[in-house]
């Protein structure tokens, strides 16, 4: 077991005529090195069980492990925790607050109280793993870079700790095409490249699908079903029933089984998809 | 604790207490701090302090939103009641540490003084516990309506005021929210000399500020879209008439008025 939980229970505002179960015994564990995707519709849990796994949300019952170990409430063991699992929030160019780009990325490895050469190491490495162009880039106010640029400065300002896991809360939102793809290709890079375990919420499959190998699945607080990405996406219809649904693509496939075209339905791509029919119709 | 709960702040409940007018609770509760400023014996406010828990147990509100409620003014009332202790002469004299006395005039007066200060505070917390803000500030507006002849914006105070406090808990969120991003990102804010923690805070007020900003701006362009504009005439969506519920609690409220006298001589 390399990251997971056990039992892990949250309750907000526990006591109060407020007290929303927003996770209810979720247990999972995840392989190092893996892609990891956290499906679930909007209020599922999703975004309060990735605060759990780097310790930013205290359980209210349950544990939470990493490297085999349970997290604990110790503070000094819960700001390591922070170096080696970096977690980029919604929105997450929101938490600018810096006057320069340079800055921005500088401010997780300032913070780890690193001599100013070694920062600069760390924003250039941050900088360029993120496929941004350009090294002026770095003397600009975040705030003058387009949408997709931000995010993945945003990013960067994250992967500047050096972690080993990286988890991102719904980072396509808000991005346009484009944005989309080089944040998927980076993500891709820093996953079979640098080794690093990623784990990805989102309620919108399309395009991320292809990246992953497991999937863990939400819905009101509770783990429907967690595996191997192939097993999750087999059970189409306890998707469905949840309003999630899978990659256009796969579902494409699955109409054109049902309708009785031989064609296996574990596709995530339109290459793949493209393929996979071309061969069945040679099957006759 | 992620999402904490405001002192005050509005208990959702469907007691009579919550349905009252919010015109009516707040010309009954100016009339009660009234007389509660009023009251010359202890015996008096006693009696107002159990009307008080009365009307609690009455409106459905948990005990701990008393306590959380009057923790604010324990500081205080330690602080009165030691002042009252050693500092006030006359009576006889309780006992003494070193050139201190404490005599049994202080005594009485500082437990009178702190009778009252939680008499005030439960009355308002028992308004303000069972009042969306919302109608609270509607209430108040009713009230201040006759200025606006006077070119006083009383309607427009209220909408400044309805704002405001509806985006309280948002920003209460926001900023949680980002404080737990930048600790993400290795922020410390709870450790370090004063200088220091302020310096901290730089990363949390910026973007609040920035999305604060954003957020008015939204908000305007969606109110105009809506059509409001400044001195139109607006209408409410609920019903504020006073019902004849109203009227019983007034007359409750009296009699406790006089009750509580009675004891004030």
């Amino acid at each position: 077991m390399y990251i997971g939980t056990e039992q892990l229970t949250h309750t907000y505002m526990p006591g109060t005529p407020f007290a929303t179960e927003a996770l209810q015994d979720i247990t999972f564990n995840l392989k190092q090195g893996c892609f990891a995707l956290i499906i679930g519709p909007s209020g599922s849990g999703k975004s309060t069980l990735i605060q759990h796994l780097n310790g930013l949300l205290k359980p209210t019952a349950g544990q939470v492990f990493f490297a085999g170990q349970s997290t604990g409430s110790d503070k000094k063991a819960l700001l390591n925790l922070r170096k080696k699992i970096g977690l980029v929030f919604q929105m997450p160019e929101e938490q600018f607050f810096s006057e320069t780009v340079f800055d921005e990325i500088a401010f997780a490895p300032r913070n780890q109280g690193l001599g100013e050469k070694e920062v600069a190491k760390r924003v250039s490495d941050a900088f360029k793993k993120t496929g941004l162009k350009s090294a002026g880039l770095l003397k600009r106010h975040p705030f003058q870079l387009s949408a997709g640029q931000k995010r993945l400065v945003a990013i960067a300002a994250v992967l500047s700790l050096n972690p080993e896991v990286l988890i991102l809360d719904e980072p396509t939102v808000a991005l346009d095409l484009e944005s989309k793809n080089n944040l998927f290709n980076l993500l891709a890079k820093l996953n079979r490249k640098e080794g690093l375990t990623v784990i990805v919420s989102t309620h919108h499959l399309d395009d991320v699908a292809a990246l992953a190998d497991t999937a863990l699945v939400l819905n009101q607080g509770r783990l429907m079903l967690w595996g191997p990405l192939e097993e999750v996406f087999s059970r189409r219809e306890l998707l469905h029933e949840m309003g999630l649904s899978l990659p256009a693509v796969t579902e494409i496939m699955h109409s054109l089984a049902e309708s009785g075209f031989p064609v296996n339905t574990a596709v995530y791509t339109i290459q793949k998809a493209q393929q996979e029919i071309m061969a069945a119709k040679k099957r006759g | 604790m992620a999402r904490s709960i405001t002192m005050g702040q509005y208990i959702p409940g469907d007691s009579i207490i919550h349905q009252l007018n919010p015109r009516f609770k707040i010309i009954t509760l100016i009339m009660v701090l009234a007389l509660l400023f009023l009251l010359e014996t202890l015996a008096a406010l006693v009696v107002s302090l159990c009307a008080a828990l009365a009307l609690f147990a009455l409106a459905g509100v948990s005990f701990n939103y008393l306590l959380r409620g009057l923790r604010p003014i324990l500081y205080i009332s330690i602080f009165a009641l030691i002042i009252y202790f050693f500092f006030t002469p006359g009576g006889v004299v309780l006992f003494r540490i070193g050139f201190l006395t404490v005599e049994s005039e202080g005594v009485e007066q500082g437990i009178f003084i702190i009778a009252r200060l939680v008499a005030l505070v439960l009355f308002s917390l028992l308004v303000t516990l069972t009042t969306t803000p919302l109608s609270l500030t509607h209430g108040m507006a009713y009230f201040f309506s006759p200025l606006q002849r006077l070119g006083f914006p009383a309607e427009e105070m209220a909408m400044i005021m309805a704002v405001a406090l509806r985006f309280i808990p948002t920003l209460m969120e926001e900023s949680q929210r980002l404080m737990r991003a930048q600790q993400a990102r290795g922020a410390d804010f709870e450790t370090g000399s004063i200088v220091k923690r302020a310096r901290n805070l730089v990363p949390l007020i910026v973007p609040l500020f920035v999305s604060a900003f954003r957020r008015a701006d939204e908000l305007a362009t969606a109110m105009e879209a809506r059509g409001f504009r400044i001195g139109a005439k607006r209408t409410r969506m609920q019903d504020d008439r006073i019902a004849f519920k109203d009227w019983t609690a007034l007359a409750v409220i009296l009699v406790l008025i006089v009750l509580v006298l009675t004891f004030n001589f």
